[in-house]
């Protein structure tokens, strides 16, 4: 199909919106409301662009038709633009101009041209203060990338638009606060927010707390997908593995040690991959699902009772919280530090795991939890020149990791971790290829089997919770279901760095398995510290201690 | 009046003697166009709905009137109910539709009654068995725009959908769906039956400063001066607004057809007739308008829910007398944006009244602003 943009012509595929077809050619056409893979809404108006007959239309939802002739900066295409922008932007005014926020609107307002705004700001709505997830509708535009996210990817609906006209606002239903509806704390309405009106809570100002107390002692434990994705807080290329100079940055925040949640992993393996073969053996609490993921479980305690009921979830605790309890047991007790001094804090890229730290069955050993986006927040705090630090190392025991706690960040990695782990334990073989390219990838959800000593273990693994729900409604047909709530597992969780775009992920991704490769060990039950750790404290796998300390329950939530 | 016509059941035995395709034939023979102000020829949509290879088909009756000063459906509803139900059940059957639909206006509720007896009438006598379900709508405005209607029905937000695809593709349910006005479907038994059935007539709703005010059943191109001498006001009549979204003229003798009309960036719409005498402020009137729309615009799009509402701060502004010469230009464009790059029809037509009065009227305007001036004056 031949179409004339800005009078040049281009040749263009059909099924394209005008949008693609312009980003394709190198044309940059600002928007708010449109989300990649999902359905244009057209709220925004901002993508607007002329037709040949003086109409303005909007590029995200529109088709090109053959002949047809488009100018995406006449004079009129940029008042209406600039209108458009100004009627969003009287809450914003202040916060924009003066702190220059790396925000999609505020960028938006540089690229217009837009220096003052003739109206008021009007919006006086409470801000909603969530235990992970803090919305403020003051500052919100409207335009519906968190409602499409919560209601097209996670199939949660714990927000939606409520009122009309310009009291038209996003809230959880009769105007509750996130805390009491079920909202699973994800995050990704955060990563979907072009405006922030949808931030972590923070918990950066009690950690400065007590990284100035004295007394304290404050171990820190960072996430496996933390160090492929904080270097692009500073600037650095996305998928730059910085886990060297993130450890040497947080020991010069003042962390007394830092412990790697990885270490965390290996152990979910061994409990979790021994739990499986348990089963295996009672033949009993099929499908076993993993338990990584805290907005997975917060999701399954809400809607899914009869997993509870069934005893199909994994009673394993999530890796940070494992690693936080023996942190306040084994470790405490081995530094000689009265526990109630020992303060952990944990970095992570969630902002579910700041849910789950309060979870009272828990008796968390995890006191704070960080977003990536806040440790950056964080180094920037203390001046520390992030960029032209020198490889630093994990402290001794619980900073020692294998391979496969490496790639627990990406979906599917907890499932080919414990497959490598559980094929070796159950046959006594060595497994001759350590991946699992089934388990790879970035499709909704992906399945394979593996023979483990002559019991078939049908293996599924599902990212993003609407595609949960397609894969629980057929769970019976597999045996061990991997589930992580954010699509591409915790590389793109709720708390990375801003803003999400595919490539960028995949990038994440990539270096992460390259992590897995370069290491030496690549199973967990290989890892001399986690062995060691048995020996010395835990006894084995599933003993009496491993159960008080590593594994938990769940209850029941309302669905509302 | 030919709208009041009693089809007696006559037409549907008609239709079924035809057959479905020759049904739609004669409709499209007879000319018959859409009442709901989009003057879509009413054969040519069922044609394409009945040329879907969808298995479920569903019609709907648009009696959501929500249009300020418009009034002829409920005088149809009311005179007329069974001349209605006949044509949605023919329509149901040209079309071969699985359910049909009344979306009702929530405001006419009391006509419910009168509806369901008059089904139950037209179906016992005529034996058809199409389903008609009555679905009374929540008092939106903008549910009578036919894609926020299949939103309602389908028991979501009463919003705009992205056309395309249009309802006669993928409609209610995703199905090819026929959406009608009742003024539409009312004639479609009289247009099948009778051969001195008009094509032109049309039902005016005539209010405002007028001492008769009420439904005028008159052919397209009659003039305007006409249907408001029928109207008999007291005091010379200054301006005739069509309704909130067609915009506004200064009284004259233009013919009332929808191209004449276009001529003056106005539309004819639904054949709404607002007379305003010289007795009224049309800053007062506009205002009044705007808030309409600000209280009634959807909240999907940037450009009808912060821009509506920023248009009555401003004409308040104006009212009050605290505004200057600035804000008239900035009362234009932003009238002119949102009229440009709204949504749907509510939008992109809330503004054509205060374009057309800054036009017309802008004089009333700035002497508003200019008192503000000389008050300020006196009061150093």
């Amino acid at each position: 199909m031949n179409i004339k943009i800005n009078n040049k012509k281009i040749e263009c595929e059909e099924g394209k919106t005008i949008l693609q077809v312009c980003k394709d050619n190198g044309i940059n056409i600002p928007t708010l409301c449109y989300q990649e893979n999902l359905e244009p809404e057209a709220r925004c108006r901002l993508c607007i662009v002329e037709t040949k007959d003086g109409k303005l239309i909007t590029s995200c939802s529109s088709y090109p038709k053959e002949g047809m002739e488009i100018k995406t900066n006449s004079e009129k295409v940029k008042r209406a633009r600039k209108v458009n922008a100004e009627l969003l932007m009287p809450e914003h005014m202040d916060k924009c101009f003066r702190e220059n926020k790396n925000h999609d609107l505020c960028r938006l307002i540089h690229e217009l041209g837009i220096r003052e705004v003739r109206f008021d700001p009007k919006k006086k709505y409470k801000v909603d203060l969530g235990a992970s997830v803090i919305r403020d509708d003051n500052l919100c535009i409207n335009c519906g990338r968190c409602v499409a996210v919560c209601d097209k990817i996670q199939s949660t609906w714990a927000i939606d638009f409520a009122q009309r006209a310009h009291h038209e606002h996003v809230t959880p239903y009769s105007e509750k606060n996130l805390n009491d509806v079920a909202c699973i704390k994800c995050g990704q309405c955060i990563a979907a927010c072009p405006v922030g009106a949808i931030s972590e809570r923070e918990h950066l100002q009690e950690v400065l707390k007590v990284l100035k107390d004295k007394k304290k002692h404050v171990v820190v434990q960072t996430a496996p997908s933390i160090r492929a994705s904080l270097g692009e807080e500073f600037d650095l290329p996305p998928g730059t593995l910085v886990t060297g100079k993130m450890v040497a940055a947080l020991r010069r925040c003042g962390f007394d040690k830092v412990f790697d949640t990885n270490f965390g992993a290996d152990l979910t393996i061994m409990e979790e991959g021994s739990e499986l073969l348990k089963r295996i053996k009672e033949n009993k609490g099929f499908p076993m699902i993993t338990t990584c993921c805290p907005a997975w479980i917060k999701f399954m305690e809400h809607f899914y009772h009869d997993l509870i009921k069934n005893k199909n979830m994994s009673s394993c605790k999530s890796p940070h919280e494992m690693l936080g309890s023996l942190i306040k047991t084994y470790y405490a007790k081995k530094a000689n530090i009265p526990k109630e001094d020992i303060i952990v804090v944990s970095i992570m890229p969630c902002t579910a795991k700041k849910f789950e730290s309060t979870r009272p069955e828990l008796k968390s050993g995890v006191d704070y939890v960080l977003t990536t986006r806040e440790t950056a927040r964080l180094i920037e705090h203390f001046n520390i020149d992030f960029k032209n630090l020198s490889d630093e190392d994990f402290d001794p025991v619980l900073g020692m990791s294998t391979g496969a706690a490496a790639i627990f960040g990406a979906t599917g990695g907890v499932m080919e971790a414990a497959l490598r782990t559980a094929y070796e334990l159950a046959t006594g073989k060595e497994l001759k290829s350590v991946d699992f390219k089934e388990t790879r990838g970035l499709d909704g959800i992906k399945t394979g089997k593996v023979d483990l000593d002559g019991k078939k273990i049908r293996f599924a693994v599902a990212n993003g919770l609407k595609n949960a729900r397609e894969l629980l409604k057929e769970k019976d047909k597999f045996d061990f279901i991997e589930i992580m709530a954010c699509p591409g597992g915790c590389i793109s969780g709720g708390g990375q760095p801003l803003p999400y775009e595919k490539e960028k992920i995949k990038k994440r991704i990539e270096a992460i398995y390259e992590e897995d490769k370069r290491l030496p060990l690549r199973k967990s039950h290989e890892n001399p510290m986690i062995k060691q750790i048995y020996e010395e404290f835990l006894g084995k796998p599933l003993s009496k201690k491993s159960e008080k300390l590593l594994h938990t329950r769940y209850f029941k939530r309302s669905p509302f | 009046m030919q709208i009041l016509r009693k089809p007696l059941q006559r037409a549907y035995r008609k239709a079924i003697k035809l057959g479905s395709k020759a049904t739609i034939d004669l409709i499209k023979k007879k000319g018959l166009s859409g009442r709901g102000g989009a003057n879509f020829p009413t054969g040519s949509k069922w044609e394409m709905v009945s040329k879907e290879k969808d298995s479920e088909k569903y019609l709907i009756c648009n009696a959501d009137e929500g249009e300020p000063g418009t009034f002829k459906d409920k005088f149809i509803i009311e005179k007329n109910p069974e001349a209605l139900i006949e044509g949605i059940l023919i329509a149901a059957y040209a079309i071969k539709a699985k359910k049909a639909f009344i979306y009702l206006r929530g405001e006419y509720d009391y006509l419910e009654s009168k509806l369901k007896k008059a089904i139950t009438k037209i179906k016992n006598r005529t034996g058809s068995e199409t389903p008609i379900e009555i679905v009374i709508g929540a008092g939106a405005y903008i549910c009578g725009d036919e894609t926020a209607i299949l939103e309602s029905i389908e028991g979501k937000r009463g919003q705009a959908r992205t056309k395309p695809p249009f309802p006669t593709v993928r409609g209610l349910y995703s199905k090819p769906t026929v959406i009608n006005n009742v003024e539409t479907l009312a004639n479609v038994p009289l247009a099948m039956l009778y051969d001195d059935w008009n094509k032109n007539l049309r039902l005016y709703s005539l209010s405002g400063n007028v001492t008769r005010p009420g439904v005028y059943e008159l052919p397209l191109g009659t003039p305007l001066c006409d249907l408001i001498k029928l109207g008999r006001p007291k005091n010379p009549i200054k301006a005739v607004f069509f309704g909130c979204f067609g915009g506004c003229i200064p009284h004259c003798d233009i013919p009332l057809h929808p191209d004449a009309i276009c001529g003056k960036e106005c539309m004819l719409g639904s054949c709404t007739i607002i007379a305003v005498d010289e007795k009224q402020s049309i800053v007062d009137l506009v205002t009044n308008i705007a808030k309409f729309y600000e209280f009634e615009s959807c909240g999907k799009c940037t450009p009808c829910r912060e821009g509506t509402y920023r248009i009555l701060n401003i004409l308040e502004n104006i009212s009050m007398k605290n505004a200057d010469m600035k804000d008239l230009d900035t009362l234009k464009e932003l009238a002119e944006v949102i009229k440009e790059t709204s949504f749907c029809g509510l939008g992109q037509t809330s503004t054509n009244h205060l374009l057309n009065a800054l036009k017309y009227f802008r004089s009333e305007f700035e002497e508003r602003v200019k008192e503000k001036k000389t008050r300020k004056r006196t009061a150093r």
